[in-house]
Parts: structure tokens; sequence; C-alpha cells
């Protein structure tokens, strides 16, 4: 056994820069991922044909296809098509649309799990549609939809590793420039393993305590 | 007295399942109405259809002499008619006070301290002022139907629809909910209710209506519905529950 791993502690601020890009796209691929699955939700129990099926067709496509395909598709198959992505909109978007389509089906769970009484009852007050939605079932809904989001979270944040096969320099592709060099690949890679566990792991941490609160109220 | 519900000829099916089979219904302002009958013969379907809760396949309904259909306003319109459900539909994340607040609020765009003031008297009215602070959950079923009751009325409706009002609740707990129920008819409030307390029919109702299989198979003054029923159905069903 020769492990060495000074050689990893050499290069933590620029695994943290690594870090740093990793935690990015995945914040706003969550954050655009978010905005696709609450709009594909709301498509998918709407009873509107078109938007309804739509987001069904979304869901299926996606989830029956590999992310790294997706990515690729964005990335090196656009500009075939004239439509070149910066490496950066790529990967998050392609992330986005992926995670989108999980979120999709979470949250729609989440409003179905509401008891249907609730929307009569809110119904029969005189509420719309949209006042018993955002009043009413949202916030219902968000308790069944914390649990199944925060894996959907983390899911996001280790497939952004993928990212780094559309050239962009996070957490992952970070570490393998560190091997071209130094030739410590296991040392580098426990490392970055390790550096993935811990922004799960505060992640983790923080839906824990959310989660908790929920339920008291 | 001018009528303010009236169905015609309305047909409802779930699929191949028809509930309603050209029901035909009039409501006179200020009338307590009881709908009894077996389970599936359309009772609360046709609750549901006075509000628009079901669209129904082919008839007419008419609120206050207005046609109720898919082009109406049927927020404003639900608005006028307040509905108790059987089991309650309290909003679980909102205090007592707030679940009754929440309508006056949101629907019709009242100050926090109008709709405040509203809901602590209607609280008190159903002998609940103390629970303003509780959440649906720290109630008995009888205080939550109490207090939905507070809240269907809270956006003081010319007509109150009762589904089965009492039907989830343990039998000591019966009492007070009926009891608020008495309260709201002595006060002339037009009221619609589908339920098994023949005590509460007898005592309160002007007209009682049976049901069977979606069509009205009979109805009357209690005293002639419970003492001397003509249709055999009725015979039956009465028997059963006496039982």
């Amino acid at each position: 056994m020769n492990l060495d791993y000074s050689v990893v502690f050499a290069k933590i601020p620029i695994l943290l820069e690594g870090c740093w890009v990793t935690l990015q796209i995945s914040f706003f691929a969550l954050l655009l991922g978010m905005v696709f699955g609450i709009a594909g939700a709301l498509c998918r129990i709407s009873s509107n044909k078109v938007l309804n099926s739509g987001a069904f067709f979304y869901v299926w496509v996606i989830r029956g296809t590999p992310v790294m395909v997706q990515l690729f598709i964005l990335y090196f198959g656009l500009p075939q098509l004239g439509i070149r992505l910066p490496s950066m909109v790529a990967g998050v978007l392609g992330l986005a649309i992926n995670t989108g389509a999980y979120i999709t089906e979470i949250i729609r769970a989440g409003i179905q799990a509401v008891d249907r009484g609730q929307m009569e009852a809110a119904l029969s007050l005189g509420m719309s549609y949209r006042q018993a939605m955002r009043r009413i079932i949202g916030p219902q809904a968000v308790k069944f939809c914390i649990p199944p989001l925060v894996n959907q979270f983390i899911m996001t944040l280790k497939n952004s590793s993928i990212a780094s096969l559309v050239t962009i320099t996070e957490l992952f592709r970070t570490g393998e420039q560190i091997i071209y060099t130094t030739f410590r690949s296991f040392e580098v890679y426990t490392a970055v393993a390790v550096f993935y566990l811990i922004m799960n792991s505060v992640f983790m941490v923080i839906a824990d305590k959310l989660e908790r609160r929920m339920a008291r109220q | 007295m001018s009528c303010i519900v009236e169905m015609k000829h309305v047909f409802k099916s779930f699929g191949a399942v028809e509930v309603l089979k050209d029901f035909n219904l009039q409501l006179t302002e200020g009338e307590k109405v009881v709908i009894i009958g077996p389970s599936g013969s359309g009772k609360s379907t046709v609750l549901r259809c006075i509000n628009r809760l079901e669209t129904i396949q082919a008839g007419t309904i008419c609120f206050e002499g207005q046609e109720i259909n898919d082009q109406s306003n049927l927020c404003a319109l639900r608005t006028h008619i307040g509905m108790v459900f059987q089991r309650f539909n309290l909003f679980p994340h909102k205090t007592t006070l707030e679940n009754i607040m929440e309508a006056p609020l949101i629907v019709k765009k009242m100050s926090p301290a109008e709709a405040e003031k509203i809901a602590v008297e209607l609280l008190a009215r159903v002998g609940l002022a103390d629970k303003r602070d509780s959440y649906p959950r720290e109630l008995s079923g009888g205080q939550q139907q109490r207090v939905a009751i507070a809240r269907a009325l809270a956006m003081n409706p010319k007509i109150m629809l009762f589904d089965e009002p009492t039907s989830a609740l343990d039998p000591e707990l019966v009492g007070e909910v009926l009891g608020v129920m008495k309260d709201l008819a002595r006060e002339g409030m037009t009221m619609v209710v589908v339920t098994h307390e023949m005590a509460f029919a007898r005592e309160v109702a002007d007209r009682v209506i049976f049901m069977d299989q979606g069509i009205i198979m009979e109805e009357g003054t209690p005293a002639k519905i419970f003492e001397a029923p003509t249709q055999e159905r009725t015979q039956i069903f009465l028997k059963r529950i006496r039982h």
C-alpha cells in the first residue's frame, strides 16, 4: 500500500472550486427543475387533454431515457441543428429537464394524496380552483412532497457529475484533472466521494430539520 | 314564499350507473327538507348537484330563477350555498378561527378584522368560543362538525346543504351537532338535510322526501311519511332503520 493523501490535501482549494461549480449546477438545475415539475404536475392533474398528455409525454420520455443521453443530445446533438448551447447552459438545462420529470411525478402524487374533500370544501365555499390550490391543497401537498423531493435533490446533486462529460469543470472533472497530473486515482476519487457526501449530508440535515418542523405543525 | 332551488328532469350518471333519473325538486325559501333513503339512492348526489360539485347530464337546475350550468359564475353561486360534509373536511393546516375566516378573506376580500369579528361570533354561536386557536385534529368529531357549520355560515349563505352531517360521529356527539342545526332552522334558514336521524326529521322538517333508485318515491310532512307511508318501499325502509 502506498497511499499518499498529501496530494489531495495540497489540491483542496481546487477541489473546493469544483464543489462550488457542482453546487451552482445543482442549485440552478433544481430551481429550474422545480419550475418544470410544478408546471408539469399542474398539467398532469389538469382536465385539459393537451396539457395532460403533453406532461405525460414529457415524464414518459425523460424517465425512460438515461440522463447522460439527454445531456449529450443537448450539447453534442443540437449543434447539428444549428443550436449551440454553452456547456454550462446545456448542463444545467439537461439536468433541470431530467429532474423536472421526476419532480412532476412527486408533486402530482403529493397533490393527489390530499383528501378530495378538501377541494370540495374549498369550492363549496366559493373559492376558485386556483384559490383552492394555492390556499388549501398546496400547503397540504407540500408535506407529502418533502421526503421524496429531498431524495430527488440528492439524486440531482450526484447526477451533476455527469455534467463533467459536457466539459463542465465541476467536482468530478476537477478530480480527474488532478489525477492526470498526479496519477493518484484512489486518493483523489475517494476524496471526491467524500466531498459529495459532505455536500449531501449538509443538505440532508437541513431537510431533516425542515421535515420535523412540518410534522409538528 | 319564493322558490329558491328548482331541479327539473335532472339526469345524472357516474359512468354506466344512473344515479338520478328524471329527478324533480322544488325548494321554497325558508323550507326545511329532510331527504332519507337507502344508500346509493342518490340523496347526496342531489345536494352535490345543487352547488354544482357534480355536473349533470340532462335537465335544468335553477337557483333563485337563474339556471346554473358550466357557463355560470360557479364561485359566486357557491357563496350563496353553504355545504356541510359527512367527514367535516376542515382545513387541517388552519386553526378553527382561520378555517372560518378563510373564505370571507379570500373570496369576499373582507378585511382581516372584519372576517375575525364574524368568525368569533360564529364560533360563539356554535358553542366553541374557547376553541378559536385549536387545530381541527385537537377537536372531537362533533366539535369539528360544528366548526364546519360555522365555516359555511361565514359566507352568509341563503341555503344550507347538509350531507349526512352526523353519520361519521360517535353516538354521544350527534346531539351537539343536531342542536346547532335546530337553532339554525329556528332562525329561518333554508335547509336540505340528508340524514338518518329520524327524530331530527320529525322535529325540524317541513317536508320529508324518501328517495330510492334515483327518484323521489314519496314525500310529505314528517307525520305522513313516518306514520302513514303509502309506498311499500318506504314502509320497508322505515321498518329496517327502526330496528
